[in-house]
Order: C-alpha cells, then structure tokens, then sequence
C-alpha cells in the first residue's frame, strides 16, 4: 500500500499493519488447506508437518493476523477521532517492528521445531501446547509490552486529543483486551484450573472485548462512510456496548458445563449464552437503520445519489453485521445450551460455528479497514468497486459459508453417531469419522477452502491494485 | 430415600428438530426487529408492520418446539415466556429513544 | 432544545454501560473464588477419607476409576474405588505422583496434544477425546489395545503406544512419532488416568455403554 496522500503518520503506521495482517491471513488459509487436506488425505505431510503443526499455524495465525489488523484500525481512526497526531508514534512504529519479528520467530519454531521435551524449557522457547495461546512463555512477555505501549499510545492521544464516545470506548476495551492475556500466562498440573483461566483469554477476548471493538470500528465506519449522525451511532455503541458486555461476561459460563467446574454454571451460561445474540441482533439493526435514515435523508433531497463514500468496505461492513449474527449468533446459539451441548461440545459443530464466527464477526470488517486504508493513502474521494472486489468477496463468502455448511454436517453426523449413539470412545470417534455423509463433508470443506483461498488471492490482487484504478471519484 | 432425578435423554430423531428450530429462533427473531427498523426508516410500507408481528409469533412458536423437544423444566419455561414478552417490547423502547434523539439533534444543531 | 430526556443523553448510556459492565465483571470474579475453591486439587488425606473432589490429588493415580450413573445427580460420574496397580505399584507417595502428573501435564502441553485430540472436550477435533481416555474399553483386557501392543497392563499398552504410535496404526489417520521417552509415557498415562477422575458433570455421555452404531443416521 504505497502511500503518498497520508499526511498523519498514525495513519501510515496503520497501513504497515495492514499489510502484515493480510500476509497472516494469507498465511492461516495456507496452512488451513494443509489441515484441511489431511482430513482427506491422513499421509499428507505425515511426520513433517502434521496436523497439529498445521493447525497451530492455521488458528494462531487468525489470531495474530486479527490483532495486527485491529492495531492497524485503531492507528487509522485516531486522527480522524481525536484531530491530533498519535502521541508516541514513533515507540509505535518501533512496537510494529519488533512484535513483527517476534511473530516471525515465533512462526518458524512452530514450523521447524515444532515440539520439546516435557519440561519447563519448551513452554519458555517452543510451545506452550494450549490451543490459540500456544505462543511460547518469552513471546507472551513480549506481546505484553507491545500491547502496553499500544494501550499508551491509545490512552495518552486520547487525553490529549478530542475525547469522543468511540474514543473512550476503545480504549477501556483495549486495555481489558490487553490485561485478560495475563489470565493465560501461567502454567499449573489441575488442568481444571488451567482451562478455566485459559477461557478467561479465549472468551473474554472473542465474545467480549473483540465483539465490542468491532461495535466502536463499525460505528467509526458509518460516520465516515456514510456520514452517520454521530450522537444517534455513539448512542447504539453504548447500548451495545452493555449488551455485549452484559451478556458476554457471563456468558463465559457456557465454556464451563464440563471441564470439572461446578454445575452451576449450566444455569448461567445457558442464560447468559441465550441472551448473547440479542446484542449481535442490535449490531446488525444499527447498520440497517443509520443506513436507511442518512440514504432516507438524501433521497429527500431529490438527488438519486448514494451516500456510501466506499463501497468494498461498506460491502465487507454489511457482511460483518450480517455475518456476526449468523456465524457468532444463529451457529453459536444452536449448540449453547447444556442439554445439547453435552452431545455436541468437542465436534465440528464448534468448527463450524468457530469459521463462520470468526470470518463473520471479525474478518470481514477488518478487511473493510483494508479498503479504509486503500482509499485514505490513495487519496480517493468515493471508492467503488472493481471486478475484482466483488469476485473476491462473493469468493471468500461463499467458499467460508460451503465450509461451515460442510463442517455443519460433519457435526451433526459426528453428535448422531460419536455421541448420542456410541458414547465418545476410541471406537465411538473413529466410526463417527469413517460415516458416509462424514467422508463427504470433509471433502466439501477442502473444495470449498480452496475457493476462499482463491477468493483472498483475487483480494490480495484487489487491495494492491484498486488504488491506481480509474473508476473511483478523486 | 433419595431424591431421584432421571436427566431425559434427548431423542436421536429430535436432534436435527432442535437444531433446525433454534437456528429459526434467531432467524425470526431478527426479521421481526429487521422488518421493525425498515418500516421505521420507511424503507417499507406502514402496512408491513404486520410481518413484523407475524415474525414474532413464529420466533415464539420455534423456541418452544426447541424447549419442549428438549425437555427443559418447568422454571426455563417460564423464564423463556418472560424473555419472549421482553423481546416483543426491545424495539419499541429502542425506537423511541432513537426517535427523541433525532428529534433533539436535527431540529436544532443541524 | 426545551425538554432533553435522560433516555437520549449518552452519558445515560454511558453510565449504564459501566454499571453492567461492572456488575457483570463483579459476578464472574465472586464466581471464580467460588469455583476455584471447588476445583483445586485434592490430596492423598481426602482420597484416604473418601472425600469426594471435583478433581483429586495426584495419588487417585492408586484407585481403581470407574464412571458410573449417579441416581441422584442424573448424569454419569467417576467414581474411585479400591486399590489398583499402576505400573506395578500401588503405594506412590502423594510427592512421587504429583512428579508424574506434573510430567504428564507438561508433556501434554510440550507436544500440543490439544491441537489434535480434544481434553475434557476441549481442542482440535483430528483425533479422538481424550477426557475418559484412560477408561476406554479399546484399552481395556478386552479391547485391542493391549493385544496390539504385546502389553498385559492398560497403562504399559498406552506408554508403548505413545512412544511408538505409528507402529500401532487404528486408522487412517494415525497419530505421528512425537519423540515421547519412556519416562514421559508413564507421566503422560498418568495424568490421562488423573483426569479420567474429574468430575466433568457427566461429559461424555453414555461413554462406553454402547459398542455399536447403527452408521449414517
């Protein structure tokens, strides 16, 4: 992303993570099609890059990738927000660089070294072995302290510049964002204990903090693409913001029906994971209604123009809204409740619902950041869509959409005959995995990861193209 | 003697039932909002308003295929009843709060 | 503006926003003391006295575990019996078996276990869970296990499996030479058999009660 119309260096720090972000995303699709492969082809990459190292790569590169792309958006609208320069740029852009190098390094261990003897040594410098937060013990510590001095960045131009209701929400979410990855930092033998904190990260961060960094993005989003009333957004964002929170704290009881933690949690997570859709159901009315009432307004003024000043990104904005209640939502709320729970927790089910939740909530407004980025360091007054844009979205859509759809399927043979029927044994999971309709969706789910795969490289294309394009307004 | 609680196994045929029913909750559950906020930003027609309230009743009526097919008691019955009133009114408040707002703002700062 | 309702007054919202913020994070951290105190470790004294915990101190590793219906609790719970050998033994100190767990549990982490198998339900979904693993009946006198592995004993059978899991192929997919020693076998086996004795409130259901299934329903 060549940037000569950026005139806040904020906003060209944003478009360096950015540009990282997407190669991990690039990345976690790689080594997503290698897992996906080997559900179909088990001697794939046998004994040299195995399923779990796959895996690792595939779901710690979504992490990373979405961190570095919220960074980034928080780089680009803190300008735009606060009307100063970022206090502390400069430790910012030196932060990018070593939390880049880190991540590199933490990389090629997983890839080259992959697993240590069971001691100490290899939780400090290999892995620490626990899903999403495998990074090892001295990366943690670093992710620590760029993420305090990205907190301070955020705090210090806050205070200094103009103060808006995004403003103030971001950063006290950042910073319980920032603090809850404390809670993984640690290692114990009751493995009890040790899932109970490791959820406090994993949840508290994806159906918390996460869902309402996107509330502030989005709402960030509609004031400047479509020229949104910022007192009726800032208004939604709070109202949001004690839906997600009130719902999603406690929530967190539905990860808790069965890893040895007391059974009443089944009353709280039930309750509180049902009412976790009603705050997505909100994000998605929000978008619906600022866009009908600023379109509403202009149509009033006789003019047959649209109000959207981006049209991939709000594109990807409308996915996020749309996405997040049907990913995080509908595929969250159908397995949420203990009685079925039982049967499903620990199946694709979750994997279905963890793709479509993931691209649905997250990805997709990120990607619209992308466009932000695109158009701001182009200097374009009114971005429209390529070719290439809409092929690369209905790609990424659709082949995310087969996926879960596949996954879905696989679940439900798997709660059907692993679960229900035989019980989760050895014998139970295997018979479970070698089912007709199993074998099937498996080999949809690589059909269709391919298509994704596809679909980022046309956006890839896109995001480093479009910018010298001639069909947007200058 | 010991009090004994006999946890109702869930039937194999109902699983795709609960599964299809509780996807449904939700997909009614935001037509009746979605159609709400369209016809409040007149998008849609006065007379809409109706599938709204039709959405409603099927949100009510797939939540309790899902709660009955599996077996919750007689407390989560009621409390889904009292969940589903509350549902009912949300938009109401909601767009009456949004409505003060843009009468407040676009009278006078605008 | 002549009547400013506190309905349209974002710092209203704002101000409610903190409140259940709060109160919601308040809850949850009440809420964890409670649940901390209930899921930390037993020891040797409680499993002595038949004091049931949620999760048991390291020398359950002892005591035979079974997982059983509870009538009162409606749902499956492991239940600890009389002594049984494991690895020959039955006397470990409550010092040499916390060494073992503590091996074990470092071991599952060293080789990312969790990113194939699922623990306590938890994990990747590649290859089976392993929260009752340790009361499978494929490792069991009657299952394959042992006879595959030339072992007489569940625990000797999964430490060989282990450490040369490719030799033992069960399925298409099979799990990859890890390089596990020996000694980390026997702590891995142990703290599968330690967390085949957590109180999961009946997670798996049915586990083992039913060896066939009707395919493709």
């Amino acid at each position: 992303m060549a940037n000569n119309h950026l005139t806040s260096e904020s906003k060209q720090l944003a478009t360096w993570y950015f540009t990282f972000a997407a190669i991990i995303f690039g990345a976690q699709l790689l080594f997503g099609l290698v897992a996906a492969i080997q559900y179909v082809m088990p001697a794939f990459l046998f004994e040299l890059v195995d399923f779990s190292i796959a895996r690792i790569i595939h779901i710690n590169a979504l992490v990373v990738w979405m961190v570095f792309a919220m960074f980034g958006s928080v780089y680009w609208l803190l300008p735009d927000e606060t009307g100063i320069e970022t206090v502390g740029i400069k430790i910012g852009k030196l932060l990018f660089w070593v939390f880049a190098a880190a991540i590199v390094v933490v990389v090629l261990v997983y890839l080259l070294v992959q697993v240590g003897p069971a001691d100490e040594t290899t939780i400090w410098f290999i892995t620490e072995g626990r899903e999403y937060i495998e990074a090892p013990r001295w990366a943690d510590f670093g992710i620590v302290v760029v993420a305090l001095g990205f907190v301070g960045n955020l705090f210090l131009t806050g205070m200094k510049g103009k103060q808006t209701g995004i403003v103030t929400v971001l950063m006290a979410d950042m910073i319980a964002f920032a603090g809850l990855y404390l809670a993984g930092m640690f290692f114990t033998d009751n493995i009890s204990v040790d899932q109970y904190w490791w959820w406090w990260v994993i949840h508290l961060w994806v159906e918390a903090t996460w869902e309402v960094f996107v509330g502030a993005i989005a709402a960030y989003g509609l004031i400047t693409m479509i020229g949104a009333h910022r007192k009726t957004v800032e208004m939604w964002l709070w109202i949001e913001v004690s839906m997600l929170f009130g719902s999603g704290i406690l929530g967190l009881g539905h990860h808790y029906f069965w890893i040895g933690t007391p059974e009443y949690w089944w009353e709280i997570g039930a309750l509180f994971s049902a009412l976790e859709p009603l705050p997505l159901v909100a994000m998605f009315i929000h978008v619906l209604y600022d866009w009908g009432k600023t379109q509403g307004s202009q149509d009033a003024k006789g003019e047959q123009l649209s109000v959207i000043n981006n049209k991939p990104a709000f594109t990807w904005f409308v996915l996020n809204a749309f996405g997040n209640f049907l990913g995080a939502g509908i595929w969250g709320f159908f397995h949420t409740l203990p009685q079925v729970n039982l049967y499903t927790h620990g199946t694709q089910f979750t994997s279905a619902h963890g793709h479509l939740a993931f691209f649905g909530a997250y990805a997709t407004i990120l990607i619209g950041m992308f466009y932000l980025g695109v158009q701001g360091s182009n200097g374009i007054k009114v971005m429209k869509n390529t070719k290439l844009s809409i092929w690369a979205t209905s790609m990424i859509t659709g082949g995310v959409v087969g996926m879960t759809v596949a996954l879905t399927i696989a679940g439900y043979v798997q709660v059907l005959v692993s679960r229900a029927q035989m019980g989760a044994t050895w014998a139970a999971y295997f018979d479970g995995q070698s089912g007709l309709w199993f074998v099937q969706a498996m080999d949809w789910r690589l059909i269709m990861g391919v298509v994704t795969f596809l679909g980022f490289v046309l956006l890839a294309t896109d995001l480093l193209r479009t910018g010298k394009s001639a069909v947007h307004e200058r | 003697m010991i009090e004994t609680i006999i946890r109702p196994e869930i039937a194999l045929d109902d699983f795709l039932p609960i599964f299809v029913s509780s996807a449904f909750v939700l997909v009614f559950g935001s037509l009746y909002v979605g159609v709400y906020t369209a016809v409040k930003v007149n998008m849609l027609k006065k007379w809409m308003m109706v599938f709204a309230y039709f959405f409603w009743i099927l949100t009510c009526y797939m939540l309790y295929i899902m709660g009955s097919l599996m077996h919750v008691d007689a407390f989560t019955a009621k409390a889904l009843v009292v969940a589903m009133v509350g549902y009912l009114m949300l938009p109401h408040a909601v767009y009456y709060m949004q409505h003060r707002v843009h009468e407040e703002n676009e009278h006078c700062d605008v | 503006m002549a009547n400013k309702s506190v309905w349209s007054d974002n710092r209203f919202w704002q101000r409610s926003a903190t409140w259940v913020t709060g109160f919601a994070s308040v809850l949850l951290i009440w809420l964890t003391f409670d649940t901390s105190a209930q899921i930390s470790m037993g020891d040797d004294a409680d499993l002595k006295n038949g004091v049931t915990k949620r999760v048991p101190g390291p020398t359950v590793i002892n005591y035979k575990i079974t997982y059983e219906m509870d009538a009162k609790r409606g749902h499956e719970v492991p239940v600890i019996g009389e002594k049984e050998k494991f690895f020959g033994r039955d006397d470990y100190s409550e010092e040499e078996a916390g060494a073992l767990l503590h091996l074990g549990k470092l071991g599952s982490q060293a080789k990312n276990c969790m990113d194939c198998h699922t623990l306590l339900g938890n994990g990747a979904y590649y290859a089976p869970d392993l929260t009752k693993s340790w009361l499978d009946p494929a490792w069991g006198p009657e299952g394959s296990m042992q006879s595959m592995t030339g072992k007489d004993t569940k625990e000797e059978a999964m430490a060989e499996f282990l450490q040369h899991p490719s030799q033992y192929p069960t399925h298409a997919r099979m799990m990859p030479n890890l390089g596990i020693t020996a000694a980390e076998a026997k702590g891995l086996v142990a703290f599968l058999k330690h967390m085949s004795s957590i109180d999961t409130n009946g997670f798996p259901r049915n586990f083992g009660k039913i060896q066939g299934a009707v395919h493709g329903k």
